[in-house]
């Protein structure tokens, strides 16, 4: 009786440990990203007013003393009649969209490459991939500035070159932002393509070309659908940052390059405006979600279908 | 089925290394039309790496193959009238069955018409009519492997080439499988060559077997040709159990070999029936399933016999097979077929007397 009860005794300690360790990430989460949504929620259903905080309070004193509550949904309808919003928001998508396409043309050869050579020289090339990642950020955009300029690298280069004699307008151009964006983004492309393609058993190729599959036949009735899962999930990684990039289009596009992040920290910084800053940030977050959870839930289908 | 004179796979000395790993060294094989030959061999021996040769999916390094009079050496795996059955049935997993059985055809760019009915009658030959719009993970490991059958006739191959098509299937399904396998190669009559090691998988399907080691056939004949002629030690211990035993040949003319043999019980006298020219130390072969054990002394017919001890009996069921260590301390093995429903009679450490026909002693150099 006592191994039972000690066994239970365990059983239920490891319990309370596993617990603990899956808690720990939501706990995380809730703290650093649930909570602060909250707070922008009430920000974004409040008045903006010249005050600190600039934004009336959401619970107030009522005449008899009792608690009222004070929303409004002005921001939002806001966001709605002024079409500056929807244009950016647009334009964002648009703008993430045409880079996440490039950064997948350009990542899944260079994946496919990494995935298909030598154990010994992957290694390399994927740290090649990752390396970048230890110079800041900032200052990696900052480094395409020097590039870009009229009197940069490329114009230089082009110049000694003799293919044009006049420097090319480059930086603060929607070009420089797409290029910007393409290689900041490029190893979240790249690696989770990898992790799909490394997987991929080669005698399904052999297989292919048994049948009758030319090499190219191949890639696309084998590789390429199998590798759909880690092309999705390269495209969400490169699209869900470079929707609401701040600083690529900050730093390289130009004045007209409209992008819901630079609206946000203009609403936020500029006309101090926190409760329509708050709504942006909520009607974009809304934007990215939906479509996502929509996704996920036809892969959870997908995956259901498989049940013997 | 017919199986012509005229050679229909010619293999002339073919090699393939892979740096300094020679898989393949300089190997002959020529294979007859309508054949079912297995290339048997353990794991290393290089069966699988001339088999994708053949494929098309390994360049041989040097030698040249021909099919049914075509140079096959450089060409390219899709060009070939070959189709290959892989180990683990590679078959495409985002793909129905249709569509993996289909595969070929499509690529050869046939009408609708003529895949649906194609595919169709493949299905019905594997027993597969009604798993279509299955997909691959939705099929047992007996099902995957008909759909791979399938999915690797459908384009009517000249030649079928099977890379250990039953190691993936549990026994009782392997039998039948072998069976089913042998029935629609008759239906075809497609040459297929089989890659195994699995003797007796190789036994059961073929009409001829090549036993393959370090690159290279050390034997090719019937299976009962290798079964009861080994030509080396190698072979006779590959194929089955079998008891080796050290002798001393003593005096060996045309007609008649004289051979002392501790194990059996001394001097032996044999009749040179099958051109043995092997001197000196030597290795006696005979088979467990060709000795008679008994625990009453033999009657006067039985010239050949030895007196020995049980040390150990296994009981299968349908035969038993024991291991009796002899007067001289050589273990000998023995197996008995149990044709009357009766109790084990021989124990251990039972005396027995075992007993063979010389005929049936194989001789064998080193």
């Amino acid at each position: 009786m006592s191994g039972i009860l000690i066994n239970n005794n365990n059983s239920f300690r490891e319990n309370l440990w596993r617990h603990f360790i899956v808690a720990i990430p939501y706990i995380w989460l809730l703290l650093f990203f649930l909570a602060p949504f909250v707070i922008v929620f009430k920000i974004s259903l409040a008045d903006p007013i010249i005050a600190q905080p600039p934004f009336t309070p959401f619970f107030n004193e009522g005449k008899n003393g009792g608690i009222s509550i004070y929303t409004t949904f002005d921001n939002f309808f806001y966001l709605f009649q002024d079409s500056l919003y929807f244009v950016t928001y647009l334009n964002s998508v648009k703008l993430a969209f045409i880079a996440t396409v490039f950064t997948l043309l350009i990542g899944y050869p260079i994946a496919y490459g990494i995935a298909r050579s030598p154990q010994p020289i992957r290694n390399i090339l994927l740290l090649l991939v990752v390396i970048p990642f230890w110079i800041s950020f900032l200052l990696r955009v900052y480094s395409w500035m020097g590039i870009l300029k009229t009197n940069g690298l490329i114009n230089g280069f082009l110049l000694w070159l003799g293919l044009i004699d006049q420097p090319l307008q480059l930086l603060y151009t929607d070009t420089a932002v797409y290029i910007g964006m393409v290689y900041s983004y490029l190893p979240y492309m790249i690696l989770p393509l990898y992790a799909n393609l490394v997987k991929l058993d080669v005698r399904l190729l052999e297989a292919a070309s048994d049948l009758g599959a030319k090499r190219w036949q191949g890639f696309l009735d084998v590789t390429l659908p199998l590798s759909i899962p880690g092309i999705i999930a390269g495209c969400l990684l490169v699209f869900i940052p470079a929707i609401g990039e701040y600083v690529i289009p900050a730093l390289l596009g130009g004045a007209d390059t409209l992008m819901i992040g630079r609206v946000l920290f203009d609403e936020f910084f500029l006309n101090r405006d926190w409760p329509v800053a708050s709504a942006v940030a909520i009607v974009l977050l809304l934007l990215l979600v939906l479509p996502i959870v929509y996704f996920q839930k036809r892969q959870a289908q997908d995956n259901s279908e498989v049940v013997v | 089925m017919t199986i012509n004179e005229k050679n229909y796979i010619e293999i002339k000395g073919v090699s393939k290394n892979f740096g300094d790993v020679i898989a393949v060294d300089n190997v002959d094989l020529a294979i007859k039309k309508g054949e079912l030959f297995s290339i048997l061999g353990a794991s290393g021996s290089g069966k699988t790496t001339l088999l994708r040769i053949l494929a098309g999916l390994e360049t041989p390094s040097q030698g040249s193959i021909m099919i049914d009079d075509m140079d096959m050496t450089t060409m390219a795996p899709y060009d070939r009238p070959v189709n290959i059955m892989f180990q683990n049935y590679a078959l495409f997993p985002h793909m129905s069955v249709f569509d993996n059985i289909a595969y070929g055809l499509k690529k050869e760019g046939e009408t609708k018409e003529i895949i649906e009915e194609k595919v169709q009658r493949m299905l019905s030959l594997v027993k597969l009519e009604g798993y279509d719009s299955r997909k691959p993970n939705q099929l047992s490991g007996g099902q995957s492997q008909r759909v791979a059958l399938a999915r690797s006739l459908i384009k009517e191959p000249k030649v079928l080439l099977l890379d250990e098509p039953m190691a993936a299937l549990d026994k009782k399904l392997r039998q039948s499988t072998q069976f089913e396998l042998m029935d629609i190669h008759d239906q075809l009559g497609i040459t297929f060559v089989i890659v195994t090691h699995d003797q007796e998988e190789a036994m059961t399907l073929s009409d001829r077997i090549a036993i393959m080691e370090q690159g290279q056939f050390i034997q090719i004949g019937s299976p009962n040709l290798i079964y009861e002629n080994p030509e080396s030690k190698f072979v006779a211990d590959f194929l089955g159990n079998i008891n080796l035993l050290d002798a001393d040949m003593i005096e060996n003319d045309q007609n008649r070999i004289l051979l002392k043999c501790k194990a059996l019980g001394g001097q032996l006298s044999l009749s040179n029936a099958h051109d043995f020219n092997g001197s000196g130390q030597i290795s006696v072969a005979l088979r467990p399933e060709k000795i008679m054990i008994q625990k009453e002394f033999p009657s006067e017919e039985v010239k050949n016999y030895v007196k020995g001890v049980v040390e150990d009996f296994g009981y299968f069921g349908n035969l038993s097979i024991y291991r009796v260590r002899t007067e001289s301390g050589e273990i000998i093995q023995v197996s008995k077929q149990n044709r009357d429903r009766a109790v084990q009679s021989i124990k251990w450490e039972d005396e027995v007397y075992l007993s063979w026909e010389n005929k049936n002693l194989m001789l064998l150099g080193e």
